[in-house]
């Protein structure tokens, strides 16, 4: 028993420095999930910002109208075709992979996160932004100051979801060749041909991910309440 | 700008308001000086908030001018956000802002709009909130403050842009009866400095002691205007002595 478990380890982690695909394949993951979640957030706050105007003012029609395709386009589409489109298609020519990738799942992450800003920003009393537009400030500077810092201490939860949910996404990043956690845990059982200690593996290693980040989060969450009296 | 003694500060001619279908404000003429303490009083659903934010555009008058210091605010190419810089407003709900402390309510204007140091935003906003009496406040957050503490804050908020005029939009309303008194003696305070001034209410005792004039709006319009005295104690409109039956 021990000398079989020891074999498995020696196998899947040990001999030619196996353990380095997973090392990297996290690394990758990781690094396309921080990416893509900073250009959601931006995506989606312009998106978020737009659509909340047009709800309250009926203003920016025409951005607006834009902005509804492009959320149920890609809300209603599989985030692995949208990133298969985007590799072999809009950027056929690409060399490196890292970037379509932070691009695709950010595209993707910013229609979720445009609809969170959005019920975000209308969570805000409409007093808020009358009270900045009296004394001067305009429309974009009052939503700055004022109510964006109000919807996002709302919305936090809400992203930090979305953080987590992207986290795990990103494990379709095999399908255009990337060697993401995933993939990694793929090429580890090719070589061994078992795939009971690299599925395991991998699926811990994104289940340790998930529960840090919750940790961080919560502990975020009560420093915000703190805050607020 | 300095303002000519002859000019009114504000100048309203032929306003409308219509939201969709329906004609809010009809015709509205009236002319504001500096130094008025103008107060607007009427039945609920006349007009009364439609007018005073028209005043600053937070509603968007579909008919008239209004000129504030000479210039005609509803062109469409006049910068509204300069103008509103030198019209402080008061809400009904106080409408601090509450993810900041007292003093960055009073003094983000101040600092992002005209620029001003933080040593100096400060500064002014703690006179002011001294004279209120809330100067110990200032590090705390709106919603650790009572009802008539958080209006004394709003008012002093618009205070601290140093504006040319003040309006209000029923600023006791939303107050428990014991607080009403501390709002108000802080309107005074400023009627005495000369302020001007419009205030909707339903305040009537305090209109009859600091307004120089009281207008009626009755059906969107202004039916009655006079100074408090002859208002009060004479008024010659049917429809304003039947008001003031039920509310005096
Ligand atoms: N945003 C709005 N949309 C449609 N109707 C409105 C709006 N605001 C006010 N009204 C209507 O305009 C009329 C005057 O309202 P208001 O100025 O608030 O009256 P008052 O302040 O004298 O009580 C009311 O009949 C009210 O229902
Ligand atoms: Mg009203």
């Amino acid at each position: 028993m021990w000398e079989n478990f020891s074999e498995a380890i020696y196998l899947n982690f040990i001999k030619d420095d196996r353990w380095k695909y997973y090392t990297d394949g996290l690394k990758v993951t990781l690094t396309i999930t921080l990416f893509a979640v900073l250009l959601g957030v931006a995506i989606g706050l312009v998106v978020g910002i737009i659509r909340a105007t047009h709800e309250r003012t009926h203003k920016l029609k025409i951005m607006n109208f834009l902005c509804g395709i492009y959320l149920t386009v890609i809300r209603g589409t599989p985030v692995v075709v949208q990133l298969m489109i985007i590799y072999y298609i809009i950027l056929a020519s690409a060399r490196n992979k890292i970037p379509v990738a932070i691009l695709a799942f950010g595209i993707n992450s910013g229609a979720y996160v445009a609809e969170i800003f959005r019920s975000g920003i209308m969570s805000i009393d409409n007093g808020q932004m009358e009270a900045g537009r009296s004394l001067g400030f305009n429309y974009i500077q009052t939503m700055w100051y004022v109510v964006l810092p109000q919807a996002f201490k709302n919305v936090l939860p809400a992203l930090c979801n979305e953080f987590i949910a992207l986290l795990k996404e990103t494990s379709v990043s095999g399908y255009i060749a990337l060697q993401d956690l995933t993939k990694a845990g793929d090429i580890v059982r090719s070589r061994t041909f078992n795939p009971f200690f690299p599925l395991f593996t991998v699926a811990a290693i994104y289940l340790i991910c998930v529960i840090v980040l919750t940790q961080c989060i919560k502990l975020l969450e009560r420093r915000l309440r703190q805050s607020e009296h | 700008m300095s303002i000519d003694a002859e000019k009114p500060l504000i100048q309203v001619k032929g306003l409308g308001k219509a939201f969709g279908q329906v004609r809010v404000l009809k015709d509205i003429n009236v002319d504001i000086r500096k130094g008025d303490v103008v107060f607007v009083v009427g039945p609920s659903g006349s007009g009364k908030s439609t007018f005073l934010r028209c005043l600053n555009r937070l509603e968007e008058p579909t008919e008239g001018k209004i000129f504030f210091e000479g210039v005609d605010i509803l062109d469409r190419k006049t910068n509204i956000d300069e103008h509103r810089q030198k019209m402080g407003m008061v809400f009904q709900t106080f409408n601090l802002f509450p993810h900041m402390t007292i003093l960055k309510n009073l003094t983000i204007a101040p600092m992002k709009l005209q620029h001003k140091s933080r040593e100096e935003a400060e500064k002014t906003a703690m006179e002011l909130l001294a004279r209120v009496g809330l100067a110990d406040r200032a590090d705390a957050y709106p919603n650790q403050l009572s009802g008539g503490q958080k209006q004394r804050i709003a008012i002093v908020r618009a205070l601290c842009m140093k504006p040319d005029v003040m309006l209000f939009d029923e600023p006791t309303s939303a107050l428990d009866p014991e607080m009403v008194g501390e709002v108000l003696g802080v309107m005074r305070e400023l009627a005495r400095e000369k302020m001007t001034m419009v205030v909707v209410t339903h305040e009537m005792g305090f209109a009859r002691e600091i307004a120089t004039r009281v207008m009626f709006m009755e059906g969107g319009n202004f039916v009655e205007e006079a100074p408090p005295e002859e208002f009060f104690g004479n008024p010659k409109n049917e429809r304003l002595k039947n008001f003031l039956s039920k509310v005096l």
